[in-house]
This record gives C-alpha cells, structure tokens and sequence, in this order.
C-alpha cells in the first residue's frame, strides 16, 4: 500500500476494506473467494484482500515450520473444529493436519490425516501472509483430540508442529451434568506483555472456548501486532477454539477476517456451545446505518433462531452500558440493539472498548431490576493489555474497576457464572451468578 | 397394627423405587440456587450442601460435580484449605476427565501460590488488592498493610504481584517516592515473565511521572533477553512521544508568553504608559463581553459529560477570554493611537489564531486528553 493510501486509510479506516483503496503489485490475486468444505456442511469464503482459499500442495518453502497455531470454529462446536495457522517462511504451501482420538498423544499415534487449504493476503503494502486451515468436521461431543498440524513436500520431507490436544463441546442430551467454561477478554491492543499474563492465567483456569471482545491490535491492517497477539497466545488458542468479535481497531481488515476462522459472514453469527448460544455482532460495520439495519436483523435472526436456548449471550465490542470516563455508554447501540437484548431475554451481555472492568445491575429497557430473573447483566471487560481507562459509576453500576482483567463464565445447565480477575491473579470481587429452575 | 406395616410398606417401596440420579439431580439444582445468592452465609450453606450431596453414595453423575462447585465457592470466598479438600475428591472420584483437569489445575494454581503455609497471606492479599483497585474509599491504609505483609512474606510466591499493586497504589495517590520504592522492587524481583512485565511498568510510570531521564535510563537497562519486543518497543514509542510533547509544550508556553509581553509591549507604547495600559486593563473589551457568555455556557454545558472534556472546555474558555482581552485591549490601544491599517488587522488575527491553537493544545495535553486524539484519529472514532 502506498504512503498515501495507507495514511487515507488510518482516518478513514472502515472505507479501506470493502471501498477497494488497497493497491496491489504483483501477481497476488486478492478478490477473495469461496471454497466448499467437503464433510462439513458449510463454505469459507476469503474476503477482498485475500486470495480465494484452495487445496495445499506438497511445495515447501525455505522455512515450513508451522506457528500461531490456533483453533476455530466454522460448524457445530460439538462435531467440528477449525485448526489454522501459518508457516515461519508464508511461502509453503503444504498443508496438512493429523490427529486422532485421545488426550496428549504421542505423534506416531495421530493415524487421521486430512488435507489443509491455504490462501494469502497482502497487509500493509507487499508483505504476503499465507494462511493455512484444516476443517474436522464428524468428530464426537465431549471428546479429546490430539492433532498437530504442518505438512510434507515432494520429497517426503516433513515439518510439524508440536502435538496439541483439544475438545469439543459436550452433548448435554447425553450429558446434562456438563459444565463449559468460556473465557472472556477484550482489549489486548499494544499491550501484549499484560496480554501474556492474562493469557497464562486464563490457561490456569481450563477454558473450553475463548470469547474475545474485540481490539486484538492498534490497527487491524498492520501485521507486525497480529504477530504478537498470536504469539502469546498459542499456547492457549491452539488447545481452546476462538470466538471473537469485531473491535472499532481491527477496521473491518482482511487482517482480522483472515486469521480467525469464525462461522458465517464472521461478523454477525450464533455459536451453540454447551447450555449456552452465544450471539455476536459487528458493532463497527463499514458502513454505520448496517447497525440498525442489516446487521440487526442478523442479530435478531440469530437471538430468534436461538430463543429456547437454556442461557443466552451477545457478545459485541463497544458497550451499551459503560461508566467509564473514556467512552461510556453507546446510545447508538442502545437504540440499534437494546429492544433485541430485551425482546430476546439475553442473561449476559458481553463487551470490551472502554478498558476497565465494570459490570451492571440486572437491567430490563435501561432500568434497573431487584433480581435478575429475565433481567439483562451488562459486562465490559476491556481490560487484555490496552492502556487502562477511569473507570466509572453511574445507576447502572453495580461494580467497576480500573484494572487490567479477564474472566471466566462458567455455565452449566441450570446455573452461570462469572469470575474476573486481574492480570496479577487475585480476584476482583464482583462476578455474577444466575440460577433457572 | 395394619396401618403401620401398611406405612412400613409404602415407605420400603418408596426407598425401593428411589432414583438417585434424580434426587441428586434435584439436590444438586438446590445448591446451585444458594450458591447464587452472593450472601457470604448463604454460599457458605450451599458448600455445605454441595460437600454433603458429594458425600452421599451411591456415586452418581452428580457427585464430582457437586466437589466441584464446592471447590469453586471456597476458593472464591478465600477458604482454601475446603477448597483444596475439595479438590482432592473430584481427583479421587475420577469419572469427568474435564472435570479431572480443572481440579489439576485449580490445585497446581493454589499450591503454586504458596500451599497451605500460605493460605492466610493470600487471602489477606486478596481482600487488600480488592481495597486497593476496587473501591472509592481512601486506600492509603490498605496500601500500608499490603506493604506490609509483603516486606513480612518476602517469600510469598505472588509477593511480586502484591509489590506492582502497592506500586500502582502508591501512584494513583500521588506518592510518587513510594510507587517508584515499589515499581523498583517489582522490577528486580519475580518470575521471568511477571518481573519483565514489571520492569516495563516502571517506565511506563517514569514516563507518565514525567521523570524522561531516568525512563530513558530504566529502558536501555531492560535485560535483552528479557525483553519483550512490543512493549519494549511501545514503552520506547512512548517515552520518544512524551519528549516530542514536553519540548511542544515548552516551545509554545515561551511563543506564548513572548507574545503576551510583546502584546502588553505594543499596547503600552500606543497608550504612552504602563498607567494608561493598567487603566485600559481594567475595563474588559468588547471581545471579552461577547466570549465570556459563550465560555461559561459552554463549560456549564460540558460540565455533565466526560469529565476530561468537561475539564478541557473549561480551560479552553478561560484560555480564550485572556486571549481576547489581551487582543482586544492591543487592538484598542492601536485604534486609540491611529486607526489600524488591513496588514496589522491581518497579522493581528493570524497571531491571536495561533495563541488560540497554542493555548488549545497546551490545555488538551495538560488534561491528558492527547492520546484519546491520537487514538481517535488512529481507530476512527466511537459512535458517541
């Protein structure tokens, strides 16, 4: 991208991704496109700025050690898994996964192969980021599997990634005793050494999901913080499946679009995952009227499809209700949305962008409720690493904080909980807790 | 006779009909409505029923989970000692291997930070942190204890963690000596990763204590192989801004205050005395009449909203009547000497336009609103 181009892009961020002002060299092509997955019922589409995704082929590049290894989810998080990551060398196109059923299994045992897809897009002008995918898909509920992932050339030579293992979501027919846990976090942005101290105490804590709020980087167009976000968090994300929103930073970049595998148009979708189904939406579209128009009626697709749901989620990533000093609340979302938070009895309400931690009181149409039956509970925890926000009270508040933190919602099926805590370790003392009969 | 060996009967075929998955189920759903309370002795009554419901046999689906909501509630209400005997029967009963991973881990974590020999220095760093982050109240004697208890447990495995927030503390409530003691001591104590993260906290605070020197020094003397690139790198980014900034600050208060003597210069010169000037002072011009309405309105008006802004605007008015009243009572002083040609109207305007910008970017850095600027020029803006 040209200096001038780029700089058009950091004021007028959202316009850079689907108004086509990127220019390309080379013989990249980057329209994007779209590939059937075969066994799994559903397409990745690449957006503009990427290539269309295709099969890998058996070429190494000068460095096919796989990293950023990390885990998503396209399909039914019960049968289905996304692993994706990307070569050391963005030249390799080999691309494979093996693995097979069990916990922490030596790599001589992972006897399933499956093949991989690959496509890469261009960030910040000429740099080339090659993305590697393979999609498992008829696997079975509440089970552990040990994969690892890389590929072989024409050579027979191989390069693999370390052995990691992962679970799908547990069948609660079967199972009505299961309890899932998700992590929450929002907000890492320029501040990746807290983030790596979040990440190790999230992983302290066994998380079955990861529900990422949004604002990874500073701006979602440069790859070097893409870097570093991944890096610090493979250890987790390559065990546990991310899902996560879009953030006002990531500016709609094929950046953002690229590296995490995420179910539908990828900005506006529903994710069933034990007891709960969890909603997410864009609240930074490209184009600002899609919050009351098309992206709502997503939303409230998804929140209608998913109404007998036991415990109901919406994540997004500026706040509806916030009292910190910094942005506070949105009255824009608050009229887009908050009818459908109401109408669709939403328990918790999921939020990132003003970095501090502060949690509502049960809230029905903006007041305040003795208990939280059919009430909302409103969430920000923006708080992954970014500069610290002043945190804030008004009648909402039920508690804030100016902390670095993250959280971890646990859900069974008659009750959900919340646990945050701070960077350092030590608990912040308001969570929530919800029963149903 | 009859009616009690009938009573006998139906309570024999009520035992011998009895689901234990369903009366665990039903039990299991009671605590759960306990535990949510929130109420310190209603919790309590709900790890009770939880250990109880563990404790019933036959084992059935419900039993490791019921240990584990036990654990769960006793760890968050600082018990850990229940918590850790908890623990330890979901591991023995064995039959969720989820459930078998999280109870590992939930161990290792609570070992990990001290063991048994530790329990009560963490529960007391733990009701001192939430003083320390979580509340209005003045929390300097919070920060005194935790000081402390930490200079008392030197080997308490999170005594690092304890030593940041003293240091974060300390800084919120403007001791600066303090905070730098223990941002200090953060630094060259802790895990690898947590004393990095320390390190690069400690400059960041120089930074923001305005103390670039020392920042500078703090950050050439980061261990290399410690170092970690993005934070070492914004930690850099950011002591270079605050030098651009500081040497923007001082450029435009001397501009100013050259203007402003030169200003009181020129009207002096016009009027032929410092008396005539003083006289001329003192009555407010034009300019000030027409801005002072506006100022206040605009403060008053600014004044529910962010705080920042609201802070900003009101410096931004007091700022701009002592711009106007300077240039009105220069332009006066001109005007009662000869009247004032379109070149000196020009200039005149261009020089208080440039005072106005000055004092503008010298009030939004002064309430530190610069880097949501930046941030709202870099990110877009937020939808309010």
């Amino acid at each position: 991208m040209r200096p001038a181009t780029l700089l058009l892009c950091l004021a007028l961020a959202p316009a850079c991704v689907k108004g086509n002002p990127i220019e390309l060299d080379g013989d990249l092509l980057t329209e994007g496109g779209t590939l059937r997955i075969d066994g799994c019922g559903y397409d990745l589409t690449t957006r503009y700025g990427a290539e269309a995704p295709r099969p890998g082929t058996a070429v190494f590049g000068p460095d096919p050690t796989p990293r950023h290894v990390h885990l998503g989810i396209m399909g039914d998080p019960k049968t289905s898994v996304v692993a994706q990551w990307r070569t050391k060398d963005d030249k390799t196109l080999a691309s494979e996964i093996r693995y097979a059923k069990g916990a922490s299994l030596p790599a001589a045992d992972l006897v399933e192969e499956k093949a991989g897809i690959v496509f890469a897009y261009r960030s910040t002008g000429a740099e080339e980021i090659r993305v590697h995918q393979a999609h498992l898909c008829g696997l079975e509920p509440g089970t552990s599997y040990s994969y690892q992932v890389g590929g072989t050339d024409l050579d027979g030579a191989k390069s693999y990634s370390p052995v990691y293992t992962f679970r799908t979501a547990p069948d609660t027919v079967a199972h009505p005793d299961s309890e899932v846990v998700f992590g929450f976090v929002g907000d890492s942005r320029g501040g990746y050494d807290v983030w790596q101290l979040l990440i190790d105490e999230l992983s302290d804590r066994q998380p079955d999901l990861i529900l990422f709020s949004g604002d990874a980087v500073t701006i979602g167009l440069t790859q070097y913080e893409w870097e570093e976000f991944f890096d610090r968090a493979e250890p987790l994300f390559a065990r546990v499946p991310l899902v996560s929103a879009h953030g006002n930073h990531e500016v709609n970049a094929v950046n953002y679009f690229s590296q995490i595998a995420l179910p539908g148009d990828q900005e506006n979708f529903g994710v069933d995952y034990g007891f709960a189904h969890i909603t997410v939406g864009n609240d930074t579209p490209d184009d600002i009227s899609k919050l009351a128009g098309e992206f709502k009626d997503k939303i409230a697709a998804d929140m209608a499809k998913s109404n007998s749901a036991r415990w109901k989620l919406f994540m997004h990533h500026q706040p509806m209700f916030s009292a910190s000093t910094r942005h506070g609340p949105s009255q824009t979302l608050q009229d887009a949305w908050l009818p459908l938070v109401d109408q669709y009895k939403i328990d918790l309400v999921l939020n990132g962008h003003d970095h501090d931690y502060e949690i509502s009181r049960p809230m029905i149409n903006k007041q305040v409720q003795a208990t939280n039956d059919n009430a909302t509970v409103f969430v920000v925890a923006g708080g992954a690493g970014a500069e610290l926000y002043d945190n804030g009270s008004d009648y909402w508040t039920l508690y804030s904080e100016k902390t670095y933190n993250a959280a971890v919602i646990r859900v069974r099926r008659d009750q959900m909980t919340m646990e945050a805590f701070r960077h350092d370790g030590t608990q912040i003392p308001q969570g929530f807790s919800k029963s149903k009969p | 006779m009859t009616r009690l060996a009938v009573a006998l009967l139906v309570l024999v075929a009520r035992i011998a009909s009895a689901d234990p998955e369903a009366d665990a189920d039903a039990a299991f759903k009671r605590a759960g409505q306990l535990a949510v309370s929130g109420d310190p002795a209603t919790v309590n009554t709900a790890i009770a029923a939880y250990e109880q419901l563990g404790s019933a046999r036959p084992i059935t689906r419900w039993t490791d989970d019921a240990w584990a909501e036990a654990a769960r509630l006793a760890e968050f209400s600082r018990d850990y000692a229940r918590a850790r005997r908890a623990l330890e029967q979901v591991l023995e009963i064995g039959t969720d291997d989820r459930l078998v991973a999280r109870a590992r881990a939930a161990l290792a974590r609570i070992e990990e930070e001290g063991g048994p020999a530790f329990d009560a220095v963490r529960a007391e760093h733990e009701r001192l942190a939430s003083e320390i982050y979580g509340t209005d109240d003045d929390p300097t004697a919070a920060l005194t204890a935790l000081g402390a208890l930490v200079e008392q447990n030197p080997t308490y495995p999170r005594a690092n963690a304890a030593r940041l927030a003293l240091a974060l503390g300390w800084e919120a409530e403007g001791d600066r000596g303090e905070a730098m003691r223990w941002f200090r001591a953060a630094a060259e104590a802790g895990r690898r990763e947590r004393g990095q993260h320390a390190r690069l906290e400690y400059v960041r605070a120089l930074t923001r204590a305005a103390d670039l020197a020392e920042a500078e020094t703090e950050l050439a003397a980061l261990d290399p192989t410690l170092v970690d690139s993005a934070g070492a790198r914004q930690a850099a980014e950011k002591l270079e801004t605050a030098y651009q900034r500081r040497r923007l600050r001082i450029g435009l208060g001397i501009a100013l205050l050259v203007i402003g003597i030169g200003a009181l210069a020129l009207a002096r010169r016009d009027l032929g005395s410092w008396r005539a000037l003083g006289a001329k002072l003192i009555r407010p011009p034009i300019e000030v009449w027409f801005l002072l309405p506006l100022a206040l309105l605009l403060s008053l008006v600014a004044l529910p909203g962010n705080p920042l802004i609201a802070r900003a605007v009101r410096w931004i008015g007091v700022a701009g009547v002592v711009i106007a009243w300077l240039s009105g009572t220069t332009l006066e002083a001109a005007r009662a000497k000869a009247p004032v040609s379109a070149r000196r109207a020009l200039t005149h305007g261009l020089v208080v336009v440039g005072c106005v910008a000055a004092a503008v970017y010298l009030v939004v850095a002064y309430v530190g609103l610069l880097d949501l600027l930046e941030e709202t020029w870099r990110g877009g803006p937020a939808m309010d």
